[in-house]
């Protein structure tokens, strides 16, 4: 339950084993490398030709999964990958692999297919324009050369015009260029807006034929040069090239696929081993040179340490190692440490930030509650059987889940289980779903067996509940920041600040219970004193910084207004019941709509278990996501709101990249 | 025709509810799916987290169906023999509607406006989702509670 403490290392070491040393880091994975200061001297400027290597191949690795992945079929499914079905290597399989894989070769082979390809389509695609432009020409018949450049004394132009304007155009040609002039027009249909002409001239008389044609606004098209035989003959030419450009299309897609298939493992599986190699080389800006040494600055947790001075052990002759603890105005990067049970609640912490290093971790300070709340608001014992048989289902099938989505998963598990004794509490299964349906009665005694409460009966009775969980979760936290003001002796703030407010809090309720008849009327008069008390103590400690009577007034004034955010926040948990009550609403909506249906003659049998099935789908799946998203709602802003701000960096060691395979220290094919 | 006003007066508030969330939820959604879809067009691979934050403002449009549907039931006009709801009951009845109608409707657009935003703010940082998730769900609060509001009235209208 805490923040993982976290040593310094400094480690020296002479520069012939930098390479294996750097190695061993990765390898146990324990280390962040702590950036170079800008002004340390550096004595020996460091060459990296290995890196500018290494980016090298990456540049090219990129360039082929992007090239070939789009025809690789992949046998694994991107959400098995992600679930940890991933090939498993070693590193000296890896460099083995890369040893004696020729990239820059197999790059250069796909750069020219890739050209060839984009050669051969953008032709293909001239050749498409070609053929929509000589589709207007079916009926002209001149060869094509005396429209793109025309003769001595004959030239055309082409293009189209708006309908309405064919008649006045042609009417036009004729009264100016009379005989010297043909007009073709191609076929359209009635509701053409508009229509294509072709207009033949003698070369003297082009100012007059672009005069009527302007007036008419006819939109020139230009006749490609290089059309020249008669339109059928250009056609059968164009097509028959691109008959055969699809051919050479189809036989480099061809290669590409048998390419891709045989060649997109290896390029993944290197491409891992490269970045992880860049990962590592790239530490090497971060060390300080001398002529024969290398010195280096990382924070590692201190139970980390073991493992790795017996990973560094055969280089212990040419290395120096020194533990320190961080000094005053060094931040060291955070690792959380829970125990088993709250482990999968720091995926909650990491997703509002983790805390600065030394502050309170709040993982297990807010892991029942997420779990109570998650199970109030979904509150469906039927939704939470199917998701725990999903969950259970996919923690069976994926052994090698990356922890992080373990943990997860873990969450929702735990979350499952809540729902399930909220739903079985509140008689909530699928909604009303036995109830609802005559053949599904024999569950009712099931049902009846953990009834306790139907929270659409005795809705109040579950609204206290929520706001009793409110006031518990909030005097918690406010507890928290007390404690956690004792523990950093701040004791000033511990009692003028946290301790006052609580008592002001707890004379209030104290104060609300006895006036209502809740409690003995002594308990009255003792939330009245606490009420004073607490709220005198808020009053002075808040203006005491504040020079002059009026600041002090006002900002003492300001300091109790708060007290009304604290009515807001128990509010908020009102939502426990608002979102519990809308599953089992929508469960009992949807049961209803199958009934409904089922009187539909001859196929309602089917109509009404479609409509309780798809149904219900839908509704777990939001209730799901509001449940889990209204539940962490109240940790972030309700209850971390009182003592926790986030803000550390979270520690992030020096480890193998692994997007495509595991890579492992021992190969697991020996 | 006096007794059926106020049944009437309860079917008014039904449609009130289920039609103003509705609407409020139909805008909101779009609102986000035309970001959605902006970012899309960059990265088709965003498809199902962009789909996440789209529905957000889908559950307001949930609730006032929800709303409807207890109220219908609650006037036995679903499956039984209708009850008999005096005008003031009928009366009651539809303001208790009126929550939900106001606040689904206006907090349904101005969460499909946060999804919007957070849509476009996976589209650079996806690792954030969980961020971009809350967000949302902070405009959601009040849609809960105005719900709540909703069916503590219509729970305290004994008919």
């Amino acid at each position: 339950m805490a923040v993982a403490e976290i040593k310094k290392l400094d480690l020296y070491l002479h520069k012939s084993v930098r390479e294996e040393v750097l190695g061993v880091l990765q390898r146990v994975g324990c280390c962040e490398i702590i950036p170079r200061p800008a002004d340390a001297p550096q004595d020996a400027p460091m060459t990296n030709e290995r890196l500018q290597e290494i980016d090298g191949k990456i540049s090219e690795i990129r360039f082929l999964l992007r090239f070939l992945e789009p025809h690789y079929v992949d046998p694994v499914s991107s959400l098995d990958r992600s679930l940890g079905e991933k090939p498993i290597f070693s590193m000296t399989e890896l460099s083995r692999v890369a040893e004696k894989t020729n990239i820059e070769d197999f790059s250069a082979k796909m750069h020219a297919y890739e050209a060839r390809l984009l050669a051969v389509r953008s032709e293909i695609s001239q050749i498409d324009g070609k053929l929509l432009l000589l589709d207007k020409f079916q009926d002209f018949p001149y060869t094509m050369d005396l429209l793109s450049s025309g003769t001595e004394r004959v030239c055309g132009l082409s293009g189209t015009l708006p309908t309405n304007n064919l008649q006045g155009w042609k009417n036009g040609i004729e009264a100016k260029l009379g005989k010297e002039s043909e007009v073709f027009v191609s076929s359209f249909g009635e509701k053409d807006a508009e229509v294509w002409v072709t207009l033949l001239y003698a070369r003297e008389r082009e100012a007059d034929a672009f005069d009527v044609s302007s007036k008419y606004s006819l939109s020139r098209v230009e006749i490609p040069n290089d059309l020249n035989l008669s339109p059928s003959e250009e056609v059968s030419a164009l097509e028959s090239r691109k008959v055969a450009l699809k051919a050479e299309e189809a036989s480099i897609m061809h290669i590409v696929r048998k390419e891709a298939e045989s060649w997109v493992p290896v390029i993944r599986s290197l491409s891992d081993y490269f970045s992880s190699l860049r990962k590592r080389y790239e530490v090497l800006d971060d060390g300080i040179f001398t002529d024969q040494t290398l010195a280096f600055q990382s924070w590692i947790p201190s139970r980390s340490v073991d493992a790795l001075k017996k990973g560094l052990l055969p280089y212990q002759k040419n290395i120096e190692i020194v533990l320190s603890d961080p000094e005053k105005e060094e931040i060291p990067p955070t690792l959380l440490q829970n125990a088993n049970w709250s482990h999968p609640y720091e995926t909650l912490t990491k997703l509002y930030g983790v805390p600065v290093y030394g502050e309170l971790d709040p993982t297990s300070l807010m892991a029942p509650f997420f779990f109570i709340y998650f199970g109030m608001c979904l509150g469906d014992a039927g939704y939470a059987l199917v998701m725990i048989a999903a969950l259970t289902y996919f923690m069976r099938k994926y052994k090698r889940m990356p922890d992080s989505v373990r943990q997860f998963m873990r969450l929702i598990m735990g979350a499952a289980v809540s729902t399930l004794i909220y739903g079985a509490l509140t008689g909530s299964w699928f909604g009303d779903l036995a109830d609802s349906y005559e053949f599904l009665g024999f569950f009712r005694p099931i049902k009846n067996m953990f009834f306790v409460i139907d929270p659409m009966q005795k809705p109040m009775v579950i609204l206290g509940i929520s706001l009793a969980f409110g006031i518990v979760h909030l005097s918690f936290g406010l507890f928290i920041s007390f404690y956690d003001c004792i523990r950093k002796k701040d004791y000033v703030a511990a009692f003028g600040d946290k301790g006052a407010w609580i008592t002001m809090l707890a004379g209030i309720l104290l104060l609300a219970g006895g006036a209502s008849g809740a409690l003995p009327g002594a308990f009255s008069t003792l939330g009245k004193w606490m009420a004073i008390v607490g709220a005198v103590v808020v009053f002075v400690y808040q203006g005491r910084g504040k020079s002059g009577i009026m600041a002090k007034f006002f900002s003492g004034v300001l300091a109790l207004y708060g007290s009304t955010s604290y009515l807001g926040d128990v509010l908020s948990y009102s939502r426990l019941l608002a979102l519990g009550l809308a599953s089992a609403a929508v469960g009992v909506i949807i049961n209803m709509l199958g009934n409904l249906s089922s009187d539909i003659p001859y196929v309602g049998w089917l109509i009404g278990i479609m409509v309780v099935l798809v149904g219900h789908t839908f509704g777990m799946a939001v209730n799901i996501l509001g449940a889990f998203v209204h539940s962490l709602r109240l940790q972030y802003v309700e209850f971390f709101s009182k003592f926790y701000s986030g803000g550390g960096k979270f520690f992030a060691p020096l480890t193998y990249s692994s997007q495509y395979v595991d890579i492992t220290e021992a190969s697991a094919k020996k | 025709m006096e007794q059926y006003l106020g049944i009437m007066l309860a079917v008014l508030g039904a449609a009130l509810a289920a039609g103003w969330a509705g609407a409020g939820s139909a805008i909101g959604v779009g609102i986000a799916g035309e970001s959605g879809a902006g970012v899309m067009t960059e990265d088709p691979g965003k498809f199902g987290l962009v789909l996440l934050l789209q529905a957000l403002p889908g559950t307001q449009g949930i609730y006032g169906l929800m709303t409807a549907f207890l109220v219908l039931l609650k006037v036995g006009l679903l499956g039984g023999t209708p009850l008999a709801v005096g005008i003031w009951q009928g009366l009651g009845i539809m303001f208790a509607c009126l929550p939900v109608a106001i606040a689904q409707y206006f907090s349904a657009i101005a969460q499909g406006k946060t999804s919007a935003a957070c849509i476009q703010m996976i589209a650079k940082r996806p690792e954030e989702t969980g961020k971009a998730v809350i967000l949302p769900a902070m405009v959601e609060t009040y849609a809960v509670l105005a719900l709540l509001t909703s069916i503590i009235l219509l729970n305290s209208i004994k008919l």
